[in-house]
């Protein structure tokens, strides 16, 4: 797992990694919603995510060989290609979690609408899969940032919160698709201008991204060679 | 459409009658209908806690989408349970403050650590186990709106079972390393199970039972619990921490150490090693979310 991977391979690893780590972070919400209701909503959505991952995963393990659990989990913490914008932890704070919660679908729409586009048809099948779910999570998001944005509480938490992620959700996509994500939070979100700025590129990883990979691998690493 | 007087009803749901929310009771029915449900419905979301944590470490993909699965079940228990509660005259926010207060009560299993993936799998094994028993007995209570949505919970929490069973089993067929953990689980685990179902009131005097709210006495449900988890745990080649525990062949009946029911009574009154800990962490991400409740039920109103 050292030397890098072929560039289509590393790209699913960027897909699966991203998935992993926000269902991660979703998961954290899980038991400490605003309402019940949204407990079993992101529960939800975190188990999709992590369902995407698994099934990128195994994509990845065809050339790399190995098992979805071990690209997973038994990687190095410098290995993981995951963006910065999934790797902030952002409980209890609901206004941010929203701002990430629909970046990261608008995003994520542009880039399954890429993968369903891929020459590989076991890729392209997967994006096919992906979308139909995708879309659910993209109307909840949007539900959730519609809703903020009609109060001026709800408003001012949200838009901070867009303020402050839209350099990170522009480093989740690459070259013209940054363009389009722009266009589409314009038009989407009309209560937030998306700011001209630096993207924060994915490679390097934020700060809380050591704690969570040792609570991640904590289990497997506890009893080295164990079935679980 | 139940009768009018209290000793009326009383024999109504003595027979197996049932009542519905609309139905005239007696206000010390409501009132014990409203405490016991509430608790329950506290005890799926205070159970929340001591797993969701475990989410976050599970060692597998499909560990963590069952644990996840596990853990949004019971809190939609919660759910299903405090609109219940809620039809009987207390609504979720009162219900909520008391809970965090310390005012209402939860499940005592709930108020201990969660040290390793080992008391992941006895909770969702064994915990679950014993809490179905008590659960399908009251698919059989006297009130109509809780009994059905029993129904829904049993069958979920028995997938629970199945999810806990086969976390035990992979681990105790694992390293040696793994079956140590499930053995550490099970005797920390142990005491607070035979607790469980609480002390060993005849249930002719179990005022629970005399409404039906209840349909069994609290030893019956242990016995059963006995009956059906002990030969599977030493099947397993694990060793219960009782030197007292067997079964007498002539009657049936199982014979164990006798709990600490003053432990029980101390654990359930909030003070239990884990009580002030997760209550403190429930009221604070109430208090950090409380303005998004604000200003949802503000654009609903």
């Amino acid at each position: 797992m050292s030397s890098p991977a072929p560039p289509a391979v590393d790209h699913l690893l960027r897909l699966a990694d991203d998935e992993l780590i926000l269902g991660w972070r979703d998961s954290e919400w899980t038991g400490i919603a605003p309402f019940l209701e949204e407990d079993v909503a992101f529960s939800s959505i975190a188990q999709t995510e992590i369902g995407h991952a698994r099934a990128f995963y195994e994509l990845a393990a065809r050339e790399l060989g190995g098992t979805a659990d071990e690209l997973a989990f038994d990687r190095r913490p410098e290995e993981y290609r995951s963006s910065p914008l999934v790797e902030l932890r952002l409980v209890h704070d609901w206004g941010r979690t929203i701002a990430r919660h629909v970046l990261y679908e608008l995003a994520d729409a542009i880039r399954i609408a890429e993968v369903k586009g891929s020459p590989d048809p076991d890729v392209a099948g997967l994006g096919e899969k992906i979308e139909r779910e995708e879309a659910y999570h993209r109307m909840h998001a949007q539900m959730w940032a519609d809703r903020l944005a009609e109060s001026e509480e709800g408003r001012k938490r949200l838009v901070a919160g867009l303020e402050e992620l839209w350099p990170y959700a522009l480093g989740l996509l690459e070259g013209e698709a940054r363009e389009r994500l722009t266009a589409d939070v314009a038009e989407r979100l009309p209560f937030f201008t998306p700011p001209e700025v630096e993207p924060v590129e994915r490679g390097e990883h934020v700060d809380e991204w050591a704690a969570l990979w040792e609570e991640m691998t904590m289990v497997r690493r506890s009893a080295p060679g164990g079935q679980w | 459409m139940t009768p009018r007087t209290e000793e009326a009803f009383i024999e109504h749901v003595q027979s197996g009658g049932q009542v519905e929310a609309t139905d005239w009771m007696p206000d010390e029915y409501r009132a014990r209908l409203v405490k016991f449900i509430e608790m329950h419905g506290n005890s799926e979301l205070m159970g929340v806690l001591p797993e969701r944590e475990w989410i976050l470490r599970a060692p597998t993909l499909q560990r963590k989408l069952a644990l996840t699965a596990k853990v949004q079940d019971e809190a939609g228990h919660a759910q299903l349970i405090y609109r219940v509660v809620e039809d009987l005259g207390k609504p979720r926010d009162a219900v909520l403050e008391d809970l965090i207060s310390g005012k209402s009560k939860f499940h005592n299993v709930f108020h201990y650590p969660t040290k390793t993936w080992g008391d992941v799998g006895v909770i969702a094994w064994l915990v679950d186990a014993a809490a179905i028993i008590s659960q399908k007995a009251l698919l059989k209570c006297s009130y109509a709106p809780y009994a059905r949505i029993m129904k829904k919970i049993c069958w979920e929490e028995s997938f629970h079972i199945l999810h806990g069973r086969d976390v035990i089993l992979a681990m105790v067929t694992g390293t040696p390393k793994q079956r140590e953990l499930v053995q550490e689980a099970l005797d920390r685990w142990w005491k607070p199970l035979m607790m469980f179902h609480g002390n060993q009131i005849p249930a002719e005097k179990d005022p629970m039972f005399h409404w039906r709210i209840k349909s069994q006495g609290n030893e019956e449900a242990r016995q059963q619990f006995l009956d059906g988890y002990v030969p599977q745990i030493r099947e397993l080649g694990l060793e219960i921490p009782d030197p007292k525990l067997r079964k007498d062949e002539a009657t049936g009946r199982w014979a164990y150490t006798e709990p600490d029911w003053d432990e029980l009574r101390h654990v359930v009154t909030g003070h239990g090693p884990m009580t002030a800990e997760r209550l403190g962490f429930r009221r604070a991400s109430r208090d950090e979310t409380a303005w998004v409740r604000d200003v949802v039920l503000a654009e609903a109103a």
